[in-house]
């Protein structure tokens, strides 16, 4: 009887814990819409508001295929890597072949990528972040170079090309009514990975290899196909945010994308899915990435200086990062 | 009661402890006289530990008092409570392999005790002071467990000891070397050192203890004069009620060959072959780092081996890893509830569909969770697990409810082989006996369970066959209702008597 009230009561000081976790960034992200807003009126305009929702489209899937990484007790660096060199082979792609046949190899690109990185973690028997970061850092620099050895290191402008591109103009700033094609692309995906991690076998495997690979390797779950599973999304959405990006500036850069790994852990983490493994949803990195990108717009809105930008994101990491561990107590 | 109480070194009073979901220690008082050695008996998951620890100062506690030597200790650090005089030593014993004997006694003090040449003379003197010849420029690492004790309790007396714990110093020890042991107890006893024994073995409490406390589920049940209490007593104190129903009756249903297994070798493990039986319990005796838990895990394939076979129903079955041995109708309930049995963060329903999420799971990937939850329910109803929701975390339960959620992972798998690696250790007596009856159950049903634990008279109890091992090999086999306990205990300390250890 003892053991019974002893667990309710923890489950409503956590319930209510869960909920101020949520809260807290929805709270941040209230102040600062509010205070911006405020001191200036411009923050709360439409071309504002499309510029944030232009910076949403290719950074939020990055985040959304890192949470299935963290969440599976790894990292990965290497899409800054994969983002780039996604977007020199569709470029290249698309004069010889056709804009569809360009876009899939893209996406295949990306998923490749990140299915390299699971051999990788299998075949050299990492089981720590740690290991996984440097792997991943490793990768990063070998995707990257890649792309520049493609490229030679020059930029390809998309406008210059004779062929039809209008399916990546498409992407890039088409819309349908009132919303961005970007927006709804990002719709469809986060539904996807949301009945993906919640509903199938395969986001379950990931989520318990978080939380305790031992225990889940012994009930016979297979830590072999969920590794592989949550660094192939990872690729793909990180090819998915490589051709967004492109289609949005209509260049293909080996330097894109640069920088996108840091703001992706950072979004993750603070919306609140556990860096140690096990815990957390895409929903929490939405509103996460949402905290990210509105804290640099805000920044500049309010002529925050850029270095000062860079250290404020530090900062955040690091708070996030702490409150996380702080939880695990 | 206490009319000499300045005879008291210790005296605790009304200490409690709380951990998550479970009361450790509810106010417990215990005094120990000065020159006196007194036993603590108790079941596993009684408080003993969790008393010493918090004496010791590693945990801190909820509410009480302890007077040591005169003193109140409001709060204290292992390291404080050594230099007050109050040492312990652990089963598991605290001391660093790759220094020398004199440099592990006084490890941090050299300066004080004159540097090196100090350190080794000092300590040869503690040593000669127990009887000891161990070389004080020995590597400890070198040392057998025994002489690792003897370095242990010198290093208790450099710092004047009043007090010294032994916590369950006998559980590795041979016969001659526990007689030493018993020789320095005296001795010590007789500088008018105060002992607090800890053990399992109650032929030791009545050997040599004064006066003993009898602990269950975190009280004290009684402290009595040695004279003034039989062992019967003594047992139906521990377990709460008498000693005949402590173990359901032993299941009776062994039939013909089920499992074979064929030479295991793996680093540890020597060519090791038995056979298992239909509706048999077989289990497996031996020291901590014997083999046991190496042995039933080359089984179900969690571990890399060299090349064995397993035959179940004379056909050869391959097991590379636990997916492997699941289909072969092979179950592993594991050693380390939270470390390889649950995922403690996750909720109890997630905790027990663990093993069967591809019967969940329909062709196109998805999980059914109202079936999760109604597997949940079942085993949560058919084990009796106490818990609030299927949506429980898995963590806030206590431990006997912890690994009931496991074993109810594998039971929804109906095993042919259950294979137990301390099923009970830590969880209180009600949840033992259950755990027993659903062993019962399982063989009644056909299956076999095999059965590793640390505590004799449950393996003894329970099992139709008894195999002992010792340093990676199965040393015997025994009918435990044939077999005395001294002989099966003589073959799972085979390797020592052999002197394997120079």
């Amino acid at each position: 009887m003892s053991d019974l009230i002893l667990s309710q009561k923890s489950n409503i000081r956590e319930s209510i814990l869960d909920f101020s976790k949520e809260y807290i960034v929805l709270f941040a992200i209230a102040i600062l819409s509010i205070v911006t807003g405020i001191v200036e009126p411009k923050f709360l305009s439409v071309a504002n508001m499309t510029n944030i929702m232009r910076q949403f489209g290719p950074l939020i899937m990055v985040c959304l295929g890192m949470t299935f990484v963290i969440i599976g007790g790894f990292i990965d660096l290497s899409v800054s890597g994969t983002i780039p060199l996604v977007v020199v082979i569709t470029h290249s792609m698309i004069e010889p072949f056709g804009m569809v046949p360009a876009l899939i190899t893209g996406m295949i690109v990306g998923a490749i990528c990140g299915f390299i990185n699971s051999l990788l973690i299998l075949f050299s028997g990492a089981t720590t972040q740690a290991e996984a970061l440097f792997i991943t850092y490793g990768t990063m620099v070998v995707y990257g170079g890649l792309a520049l050895l493609y490229t030679g290191g020059v930029t390809h402008y998309m406008t210059y090309m004779e062929a039809d591109y209008s399916l990546f103009t498409v992407i890039g700033s088409g819309t349908v009514g009132v919303f961005s094609v970007t927006f709804l692309i990002f719709l469809v995906v986060v539904t996807a990975l949301y009945i993906f991690q919640s509903k199938t076998y395969l986001g379950r495997t990931i989520n318990l290899i978080g939380g305790n690979k031992t225990a889940a390797r012994l009930s016979g779950v297979s830590i072999k196909k969920g590794i592989i599973s949550m660094f192939t999304i990872n690729g793909f959405m990180a090819g998915l945010s490589g051709i967004i990006l492109f289609s949005r500036v209509t260049q293909a850069s080996p330097t894109l994308g640069r920088g996108y790994e840091t703001q992706a852990i950072l979004a993750v983490v603070v919306g609140g899915t556990s860096l140690l493994g096990g815990k957390g949803s895409v929903i929490r990195t939405v509103i996460g990435t949402l905290l990210v990108i509105l804290l640099g717009n805000c920044m500049n809105m309010l002529g925050v200086d850029v270095f000062m930008q860079n250290m404020m994101r530090g900062a955040i990491l690091v708070i996030a990062i702490w409150l996380d561990a702080k939880r695990q107590h | 009661m206490n009319e000499n109480k300045p005879e008291n070194i210790l005296s605790v009073k009304n200490i409690s402890k709380n951990f998550p979901g479970v009361k450790a220690l509810d106010g417990v008082s215990i005094d120990v006289q000065r020159g006196t050695v007194h036993g603590i008996v108790g079941e596993n998951g009684a408080g003993k530990s969790t008393l010493m620890k918090i004496l010791s100062g590693v945990y801190t506690r909820n509410s009480g008092s302890i007077t040591f030597d005169s003193e109140d200790i409001k709060s204290t650090t292992p390291h404080k409570s050594m230099s007050m005089g109050l040492s312990i030593i652990y089963q598991e014993l605290n001391i660093v392999s790759t220094m020398t004997v004199g440099e592990n006694i006084f490890l941090g003090r050299f300066k004080e005790v004159g540097g090196m040449r100090g350190t080794h003379a000092k300590a040869k003197e503690l040593l000669d002071s127990i009887g000891s010849t161990i070389n004080t420029t020995t590597m400890v690492g070198d040392l057998s467990v025994s002489e690792k004790q003897m370095v242990e309790i010198a290093k208790a007396l450099s710092f004047d000891s009043k007090l010294i714990i032994m916590d369950e110093p006998s559980s590795s020890l041979t016969d001659d070397e526990m007689k030493d042991l018993v020789k320095i107890i005296h001795q010590l006893k007789k500088q008018g050192i105060s002992i607090i024994y800890i053990s399992h073995k109650l032929d030791e409490i009545f050997d040599f203890c004064d006066i003993v406390t009898v602990m269950r589920d975190g009280k004290v049940i009684d402290t009595k004069p040695i004279g003034e209490i039989t062992r019967s007593e003594m047992i139906t104190k521990m377990v709460g009620r008498s000693i005949e129903n402590e173990f359901p009756e032993r299941p009776r249903n062994v039939g013909e060959t089920l499992m074979e297994v064929r030479s295991i070798n793996t680093k540890k493990l020597k060519n090791v072959s038995f056979e298992l039986k239909k509706g048999e319990i077989l289990g497996l005796v031996g020291l901590v780092g014997a083999g046991r838990t190496e042995i039933v895990r080359a089984i179900f394939g969690a571990d890399r081996t060299f090349g064995h076979e397993i035959v179940i129903d004379g056909k050869v079955v391959k097991i590379k890893a636990p997916s492997d041995a699941k289909r072969a109708g092979i179950s592993l309930v594991p050693e380390d509830r939270k470390l390889e049995g649950l995922i403690l963060p996750f909720t109890v329903e997630s905790n027990i569909s663990l093993a069967s999420l591809d019967k969940l799971t329909s062709k196109m990937g998805f999980l059914n969770k109202s079936k999760e939850k109604t597997m949940a329910e079942k085993h949560i109803k058919s084990l009796g697990i106490k818990t609030p929701s299927t949506k429980t975390r898995v963590e806030s339960l206590s431990g006997g409810n912890q690994q009931k959620c496991v074993v109810g992972r594998w039971m929804e798998l109906e095993p042919r082989i259950l294979i137990m690696d301390e099923p009970t250790r830590g969880i209180d007596v009600g949840a033992k006996y259950e755990i027993y009856l659903l062993m019962k159950e399982i063989v009644k049903n056909g299956g076999s369970v095999i059965l590793i634990s640390s505590e004799l008279p449950e393996v003894l109890n329970m099992s139709n066959r008894v195999l002992t091992i010792c340093d990676g090999r199965i040393t015997g086999e025994f009918d435990p209702e044939k077999s005395s306990t001294h002989e099966i205990m003589e073959k799972a300390f085979e390797f020592i008597d052999k002197g394997t250890k120079s």
